[in-house]
């Protein structure tokens, strides 16, 4: 009898998990959009557990890994926070005037140019996806397909870089903080989306703590002398967990907008 | 000083009506929010491209003249975590869009929603209209 019991339960829960597995996969087209990731802690209902503690990694450190977008829009227009100012140099003082008044027409995006750091990241709906390794950390940038390359073996910035658009990063955990530095900026891209300038100068540091499995924070400090006369901090910005999703390639194959830009 | 507190929650609605910017080009310096424009047609041509979607439809007029215009939504990838795939919408289908009129007079517009004549099907832009989660 009992063992009757147990192959019906047995028969129950492997019926229970197929049909899970066939609500999670959809159907054929969307099976990169949804899909059950492995490492991903459940609820009783399947769905994932985006409160459980943050993963970690062989070595005991937090592990960043994960598709991650920004929960909410509130730092897109401003990295430092809603009605902050940040005192800049005159001549960054006049670009980002411009930039404000003419609507951001002329960012580097709208002619499939690379954006800066943090501005990558904090558009919800634009997903990002960190890989973490025991080496280095990879960031996958969904739009327009780009990446960075955090190195975490113990190896310093380079002296005199080739100056690039994403510049030259290392990383060290502080305790649970991943703090990344990063330097070797090409100047041109924008901090934010409201268009705060950079220079050759940059230095950027960058803490990413993990705080459950779904959430992550980002506190960016940013030094610039040539632009602002004193070292500031971006505010909080924080994500949300994508679970159970892939990135989708996004080239910017298809510009339309830029004849059509009146900026006022 | 009442006056100065006037202009400045008119200020303040401005700021808010303007609403979030897109990261791949400004919403508010192509289109207007403020000009909700909705039109109905047969569309001719789909563009399932980054950075954004676009779709073309034959617009009749009063007088029975037909335009063909423009109209842009959000990245694809955006478009198809809201739901729609690339076989929602067919050259030859009827669809009516309300969305927003653009600054510089062409015949293009920024899709708020598009319903599908055929299944009454309404969905969304993903692009960055107010109000909305920007979707690039």
């Amino acid at each position: 009898m009992a063992s009757v019991t147990g192959a019906a339960k047995r028969r129950q829960a492997s019926m229970a998990a197929a049909a899970m597995l066939f609500v999670m996969a959809g159907p054929a087209s969307a099976q990169w959009l949804k899909l059950p990731l492995p490492g991903t802690p459940r609820l009783p209902d399947g769905k994932p557990n985006l409160t459980a503690p943050a993963p970690k990694t062989p070595d005991g450190q937090p592990d960043l890994s994960g598709i991650w977008q920004a929960d909410g829009n509130r730092y897109l227009e401003n990295l430092a926070g809603p009605g902050v100012q940040v005192p800049m140099q005159p001549w960054a003082a006049a670009v980002y005037k411009e930039r404000q008044e003419t609507l951001g027409r002329d960012k580097p995006q709208i002619h499939c140019m690379p954006h800066g750091v943090p501005d990558a990241m904090l558009v919800p709906g634009i997903p990002f996806k960190l890989i973490q390794t025991p080496n280095e950390l990879v960031v996958l940038y969904e739009e327009f397909n780009v990446y960075r390359q955090i190195f975490t073996d113990g190896r310093a910035l380079p002296n005199d870089p080739n100056p690039t658009w994403y510049g030259y990063s290392v990383g060290k955990w502080e305790g649970d903080t991943f703090v990344v530095e990063t330097a070797g900026f090409k100047d041109g891209t924008w901090l934010d989306n409201g268009g705060y300038p950079h220079t050759d100068a940059l230095h950027l540091t960058e803490r990413f703590r993990r705080r459950n499995f779904g959430t992550m924070q980002l506190d960016v400090a940013i030094d610039d002398s040539k632009a602002y006369p004193k070292p500031w901090k971006s505010a909080t910005i924080n994500f949300k967990l994508m679970p159970d999703t892939e990135l989708i390639e996004h080239l910017c194959e298809n510009e339309k907008d830029v004849p059509h830009l009146v900026g006022k | 000083m009442k006056m100065k507190l006037a202009v400045s929650v008119a200020g303040l609605g401005i700021l808010l009506g303007a609403g979030p910017a897109l990261a791949h080009h400004a919403f508010a310096a192509e289109y207007d929010a403020n000009k909700p424009i909705k039109l109905t047609g047969t569309v001719t041509k789909v563009e399932w491209t980054n950075p954004h979607t676009w779709f073309y439809l034959d617009v009749k007029d009063s007088s029975g003249k037909v335009t063909n215009w423009g109209f842009e939504m959000g990245s694809p990838n955006g478009l198809m975590r809201q739901g729609w795939t690339r076989n929602s919408m067919k050259p030859g289908d009827e669809v009516t869009v309300e969305g927003s009129s653009s600054k510089d007079g062409s015949n293009n517009v920024n899709v708020k929603a598009a319903t599908l004549a055929s299944t009454g099907q309404r969905l969304f832009g993903a692009s960055s209209q107010p109000g909305e989660t920007p979707v690039r």
